[in-house]
């Protein structure tokens, strides 16, 4: 019979936020050792619960994924349970799918979990073998230098992680932007998702905006909520449920009166730009009713042209902020803004209609849209909207105009730093950027072609998998295979031998076209057996580390287990190698070289969060992180509530920011936001995109879905997640898959003139006919071998969502649809 | 965790379908290990099942709201002709609210946080935020009556289902 263990009342426990998603909803760890479980009696288990009755709707219910057995390095076992925190403003009590299943992502030698990397290894063969921190350090120190010395800095590449969350934290991103930036002083650097080091919103940036302006608070607070590319009831799972369905369905009525007084206030309405009929679509539909939800189904590359025909609705009928607009931005870029980007010297028909046409909705869906999002309240007042993107826009068509469309929409109808609006990232992965400064330029060089064409000699692959995740995946993954193995074969050969005899044969291996490869992570991913040098990597609950969510909420995200074996936080690496590396150039006698690494003698996980600190002046000057006098200290004090970023020192005392720019103050210059010029309604596709096109009849859109993070590292060892996604699926419309013969539940293969892969069909009403879904990054098909190597000129941002593809039946997959359900995933009543 | 299709084959194999549980493993020392017994309880004729029946019942107790349906295909652990026959917790493993099955969508709708289940694949969760199947009620034709005799799954609310 399935039961779950009930924590007695003197278990251990801690504070954590979920390792997922942007939401970073609070839990409780609670740990105990077996065989000291607590009873169904409320005095009797930690929880306080009466477990002799069957407990009612909306209580705090251990579910049996929330619990598993972890041992620890004494060889001690213990329960855990990984519960909700119904305490914490993020969550209020609610699991996510993925938060529900924490404890079944902890390390154990007894379940799958034991796949876990518990010391380094070094390539021999076709396989690795263990060796110590020690010789693993000295050796990948060595090298490096040599190639530092020998090609410069710039010939190590490194694509990091640079988040917050599971694996991340502001420990760890300022120990790894120490190491690469101010230490080796590389510009060869890119982000986990993408193939350089830049901003996924430069246009934001630009015009003045941080990532993350709102508080989740003000989705319950507007009048209309804007979504544009994201799919919140499955990425951002307890932000929807918690702060914008109870707008939807007027829940917060109540809270709306307290707030505005005698302002108009009503139910919200909700727009959603989306190419897909989501389970956000189904669920705002079912919580606000059809009258009150707008989703327009957007053909591929139209953003820019849709979003403009809305700001020029606005224009037209006079309802943008003329007082916000005048007092808050830069007066000439507005001017400037209505003729390139409204294209004001152009009839409004024809602009709506041509938006129309590009974009494959009604022109008054685009009219309705532009009344939702700025028309007066009844009573005249200005309508609170709140506007929301992620990565529909960003790994779209154009990354810096679609950014900058959406951010002047949100300027011009004047929905920044007041309660109940917003221009924000709904966001993927949490945050918690802390380094020095990036040494390149922009656009950034895209390490992906560095790579490739053998520039880069030594290639450290720390948090990220590019094998699953990047574009042109095959290419990268034939870089890593072949070039690598050049550099196999001499550690192969010289075995046993002295380090310096094998620095020497390596340096000789890069010459002829090798590349070093590192890479520092939690399991054997994809890309790590390609790997020379594996470094075992602490995870989430391993070590403390801090992060911001959404609402940029800073909280302590406690240690409460050992890594496994020799793992060790990713700061610590990064220490070990920083030191390594000072001993070794001061043996050389370069202390100009060796004082690069200065500094790198941290303790503890807060020793880096306090170096890192001083990043921060906390005088509101600070980008949206910063965290000016906060310690753990005061972190463990607040809970998992913790305090939102950026602080300012008020008497002594850090103080958060519910909202940014409430002061009306802009990160530019001038301190006035700027409209920036979005000016082509139609910008047409690029060249390996248009050949794509006119030889593939499928648009392959992708990205996440609801049950699974990421790449599946933890999930495809969870049953309950695995036997759901046990290969990448691929939504198409009846109508196309009857034209193929596919039926849901086939596995059919993808192809173009980049690559292939293979998926389960899943025939669906959310995708229109022509367009299909693929989940991102899935361990059994990446759609990155489909994705072009094009990249917006002004961002090195790929487009990831602009692939195309022909598709074929492979063959059915019935041990798979045994477990798999292929009823429709957008049904809400 | 009990993984689900492992936990249905071991229940299948049990001597008369009693399936025997220890909730008591993980009790202090105040309450002894004891054992549990599912009851066995009749829910309805086979002969009254009509395709598209749905009749609610409680089980393994008065405090766990099921439902019975007979669905017009194979199901896992389904019972009676062709299989069709299948009865799950119709409280949501997410948070506990009163799910409905909707005969035209074929699955079960949470109204709280829309949690969506199959009842032909042993109540997976289709999407949501649940983190575990419906527990699916083990059934059993003895004598042309169908009788529910075990639980796969921990029904919501509880630590044990037998409580």
């Amino acid at each position: 019979m399935a039961t779950v263990p009930l924590p007695p009342p003197d278990a251990q426990r801690f504070n954590t936020v979920c390792q997922f998603c942007i939401v970073g909803c609070g839990y409780q760890v609670y740990k105990w050792p077996l065989g000291r479980d607590g009873g169904p009696a409320p005095a009797d288990n930690a929880l306080g619960v009466d477990y002799r009755q069957p407990l009612p709707a909306l209580s705090d219910w251990i579910s049996p994924l929330m619990h598993s057995q972890i041992t620890g390095r004494d060889g001690r076992r213990y329960n855990v349970v990984i519960v909700p925190d119904h305490t914490c403003a993020v969550n209020e009590g609610l699991a996510s799918v993925r938060g529900g299943g924490l404890a079944q992502t902890l390390y154990s030698p007894e379940r799958p979990t034991k796949a876990r990397l518990s010391e380094p290894l070094i390539a021999v063969g076709d396989t690795h073998t263990p060796l110590g921190w020690d010789q693993a350090t000295d050796l990948g120190a060595r090298v490096i230098k040599a190639v530092v010395d020998r090609w410069g800095a710039d010939a190590v590449g490194m694509k990091f992680y640079d988040h917050g969350g599971g694996g991340g934290g502001f420990e760890n991103n300022w120990a790894i932007g120490r190491f690469f930036f101010s230490g080796l002083g590389t510009r060869t650097a890119s982000i986990h998702n993408r193939p350089a080091y830049n901003s996924e919103i430069h246009a934001a940036g630009d015009a003045g905006l941080a990532a993350l302006t709102n508080a989740y608070l003000d989705a319950q607070l507007a009048d209309t909520i804007v979504i544009v590319g994201a799919n919140p009831y499955e990425t951002q799972s307890n932000y929807y449920l918690t702060h914008m369905i109870p707008n939807l369905n007027g829940a917060t009525l109540k809270r709306k009166r307290a707030m505005f007084g005698a302002e108009a206030v009503e139910r919200a309405r909700m727009i959603i730009i989306d190419p897909r009929r989501t389970m956000t679509v189904a669920t705002a539909e079912a919580a606000g009713g059809k009258d009150r939800v707008l989703h327009l189904q957007i053909e591929p590359g139209a953003d820019i042209a849709l979003l403009n025909a809305i700001a020029r609705v606005v224009l037209e009928r006079r309802w943008h902020d003329v007082a916000f607009i005048r007092e808050r931005t830069e007066w000439q870029t507005f001017e400037s803004y209505q003729r390139s980007t409204l294209a004001v010297d152009r009839p409004l028909q024809e602009v709506v209609n041509e938006a129309a046409r590009v974009a494959g909705v009604p022109a008054s869906q685009i009219r309705q849209a532009a009344q939702w999002i700025a028309a007066p309240k009844r009573d005249g007042a200005r309508r609170r909207t709140l506007l929301h993107y992620e990565k529909g826009l960003i790994w779209g068509l154009k990354n810096y105009e679609n950014i900058a469309a959406l951010v002047d929409l949100g300027l011009l109808s004047g929905n920044v730093g007041k309660p109940g609006t917003g221009v924000s990232r709904l966001g993927g992965h949490q945050e918690a950027y802390v380094r020095p400064p990036y040494p390149g330029g922009r656009p950034a060089l895209n390490v992906d072609e560095a790579v490739r064409r053998g520039e880069v000699k030594c290639y450290w692959i720390g948090g990220c998998n590019p094998v699953l995740t990047t574009l042109r995946a095959e290419a990268m993954e034939a870089a890593l295979r072949e070039r690598g193995a050049v550099v196999r074969e001499v550690l192969l050969q010289t075995q046993g031998k002295p380090v310096g005899e094998r620095v020497t044969r390596i340096v000789e291996a890069l010459k002829a076209g090798g590349m070093f490869i590192l890479t520092q992570d939690i399991y054997m991913t994809a890309s790590a057996r390609y790997a020379h040098l594996v470094l075992p990597a602490a995870q989430w609950g391993e070590m403390n580390l801090t992060s911001i969510n959404g609402e940029r909420r800073l909280r302590l995200y406690q240690r409460f287990m050992d890594p496994p074996g020799a793992a060790i936080p990713d700061w610590m690496i990064m220490a070990r190698f920083a030191r390594r590396l000072r001993a070794l150039y001061l043996q050389d006698r370069n202390p100009l070289k060796a004082n690069r690494f200065l500094d790198f003698d941290w303790k503890g996980d807060e020793d880096v969060f306090i170096h890192a600190r001083y990043q921060f002046k906390g005088d509101g000057s600070d980008a949206m992180e910063g965290y000016a006098g906060v310690t753990y200290d005061l972190l463990r004090r607040l809970g998992n509530n913790g305090i939102q970023t950026p602080t300012q020192i008020v008497n002594g005392v850090p103080v958060g920011s519910v909202r940014l720019h409430e002061d009306g103050r802009f990160f530019t210059a001038s301190g006035r936001a700027r409209f920036i010029p979005a000016p082509q309604p139609w910008p047409g596709y690029a060249a390996q995109v248009t050949r794509q096109r006119a030889r593939y009849p499928f648009w392959v859109n992708n990205g996440r879905s609801n049950h699974i993070w990421q790449t599946l590292y933890h999930h495809q060892l969870i049953p309950f997640y695995s036997e759901h996604n046990p290969m990448p699926f691929l939504e198409i419309h009846a109508q196309d898959a009857k034209r193929l013969g596919v039926a849901s539940g086939d596995l059919v293969e993808l192809s173009n003139d980049v690559g292939k892969v293979r998926a389960l069909a899943y025939l669906s009403d959310a995708v229109k006919p022509g367009h299909t879904f693929m989940i991102f990054g899935q361990p059994r098909g990446a759609v990155g071998d489909l994705v072009s190597d094009h990249v917006d000129p002004t961002t090195t941002i790929p487009y990831y969502k602009g692939a195309w593809a022909a598709i074929r039946r492979i063959s059915g997959a019935p041990e798979i649809a045994k477990t798999v359900s292929f009823l429709p995933q957008n049904v809400a009543q | 965790m009990v993984n689900r299709r492992g936990f249905i084959k071991v229940s299948c194999t049990g001597v008369a379908g009693l399936v025997v549980a220890r909730h008591g493993m993980h009790s202090v020392a105040a309450q002894s290990p004891q054992t549990s017994v599912y009851p066995i309880v009749d829910i309805a004729p086979l002969s009254s099942i009509a395709r598209g029946a749905a009749i609610p019942f409680s089980y393994p107790d008065e405090r766990s709201p099921a439902l019975l349906l007979r669905v017009n295909e194979p199901a896992a652990a389904g019972v009676g002709p062709n299989n069709e026959i299948v009865a799950y917790s119709t409280l949501c493993t997410h948070k506990g609210c009163p799910v409905s099955y909707k005969p035209e969508r074929k699955l079960f709708i949470c109204p709280c946080h829309w949690s969506t289940f199959d009842p032909v694949k042993s109540g997976t969760l289709v999407i949501g935020q649940a983190s575990e199947a419906l527990p699916q009620i083990n059934l059993r034709v003895l004598a042309g009556m169908v009788q529910a005799q075990g639980v796969s799954g921990l029904i919501y609310g509880r630590y044990t289902n037998i409580v």
